[in-house]
């Protein structure tokens, strides 16, 4: 069986996989990134939201191909409807951001992977693997074709589906609670109070997460929401229809895109890497567990992941000790900020209805300043003294 | 294990099956039907209630 050697092999050619790619290549390792789809970027399991802070801080220059939208401002909406504007001129809003087109935008990522040097395979499975001494055999499979990839180090960039990590023996299996089932409509004739603002629903429309309306210009916008199974009986799906229903904003709206997809909001996975293998992005629970939002720190990831690996292969050391680098550089960057979203989602989650309405209520008196996750996080605790006994140590 | 005709092949039923056995390809699913222990888990995770158990 055709056999090709290579220093790093990326599996998954998503935002995280294209970006550790792309800074392995630049530092000089030999780099193959395998995507299984036959169009990278499509279909998107994702809401396309980033903020501009996070691409300008990885040196990512919007362009107008994947930008669809720029945004001003937020809308939190209760159970029952009261609302709570935020909007860029009155309030400063340090994470706004961009709407995506990720099929472009994933794409435009694996592109500079390529010209950074990684060599990119598509419509390419990885199937498993195997150790050889000191690096891992992945058996393949690309239109009918079998073969084999020997690389030094594999970085599992496969996205929820984590199962790369496992065959490393990494524990990446996503607990039921805490995955997130995704679902959204990309619709047309979506009528929006503020077309430059996104939209975040709470409460019983879904049970674990929360809706959204992502607007991505004229009357066109992702409108989805995040359930968790474990909390309803219902699937996704019906959650979905229901909401679209019932939203003032969708009722003339139609769907043009269906995406599904599963969210781990369970926090950062605590070992990322062993002996030649390293997980990176969705597959490494790389997601705000609060939000959902997951592409700024799959880049963020993929860059230490790319950086290490890069390094390790120079010293001829691809042992786990070698590359726990990157876990504890994720660990201090990214996954220690996870722990106290994580509890913030705990307590959003047990919540009622009525809770939600009355804490919407007094966000709806307060004069904001800057707003921003956190600081939204210590507002709430301010104006709910249940929030106060919970999360009050920790914002 | 069924897999209906209007699965996505997204995934979320592979990253939380506890035992690593369903393989997503671009549009299929490929069950190792010989190490599953019917949790049951894939089932009630999709999104779009794509999965039933053999009767």
């Amino acid at each position: 069986m055709k056999l090709i050697e290579t220093d790093v092999l990326v599996i998954g050619a998503g935002p995280a996989g294209s970006s550790t790619a792309k800074h392995a290549a630049l530092n000089g390792a030999n780099v193959i990134l395998l995507d299984k789809k036959s169009e990278i970027g499509a279909p998107k399991r994702c809401a396309e939201g980033v903020s501009k802070e996070g691409l300008k801080k990885l040196g990512i220059k919007p362009s107008c191909r994947w930008v669809t939208k720029e945004l001003s401002g937020v809308r939190l909406v209760s159970p029952n409807g009261t609302d709570v504007w935020m909007k860029e001129d009155i309030v400063k809003l340090p994470e706004a951001g961009y709407i995506l087109e990720r099929k472009v935008f994933d794409k435009f990522m694996a592109m500079d992977a390529a010209r950074a040097g990684a060599t990119i395979m598509i419509k390419t499975l990885a199937r498993g693997m195997r150790k050889d001494f000191d690096s891992y055999i992945v058996s393949c499979e690309s239109m009918g074709e079998d073969f084999e990839i020997k690389a030094r180090i594999v970085v599992g960039a496969d996205g929820p589906e984590s199962r790369v990590g496992r065959w490393g023996g990494l524990k990446t299996a996503v607990k039921p609670k805490d995955m997130e089932s995704g679902i959204q409509f990309e619709m047309i004739g979506v009528e929006m109070d503020d077309p430059d603002c996104i939209e975040f629903y709470f409460g019983s429309v879904a049970p674990g997460g929360y809706a959204w309306i992502f607007p991505k210009g004229d009357d066109i916008a992702n409108v989805g929401l995040g359930i968790v199974s474990t909390q309803t009986d219902k699937s996704a799906y019906e959650h979905l229809l229901k909401f679209v229903a019932n939203c003032p904003a969708t009722k003339n709206a139609q769907p043009v895109e269906l995406n599904i997809g599963g969210d781990p909001v369970g926090g950062m996975v605590k070992t990322l890497v062993s002996d030649n293998i390293m997980i990176v992005g969705d597959a490494a629970g790389h997601v705000n567990p609060l939000t959902g939002g997951g592409i700024i720190t799959a880049l963020e990831a993929g860059k230490y992941a790319g950086e290490v690996a890069a390094a390790a292969i120079k010293e001829g050391d691809y042992s786990g000790e070698r590359l726990k680098e990157y876990q504890d550089i994720c660990k201090e960057e990214i996954g220690d900020s996870f722990e106290k979203y994580l509890k913030t989602k705990d307590y959003m989650s047990s919540l009622t209805d009525a809770d939600l309405d009355s804490i919407a209520k007094a966000f709806k008196d307060t004069e904001f300043e800057n707003v921003s996750t956190s600081e939204l996080v210590k507002l709430l605790i301010k104006v709910s003294p249940k929030a106060l006994l919970k999360l009050g140590k920790l914002f | 294990m069924i897999v209906k005709e209007w699965c996505m092949y997204c995934g979320e039923c592979a990253g939380v099956c506890p035992r690593c056995l369903i393989e997503v390809r671009e549009i299929s699913l490929i069950f190792n039907e010989e190490g599953c222990k019917d949790c049951g888990i894939c089932v009630s995770s999709c999104p779009v209630n794509a999965l039933t158990k053999e009767e």
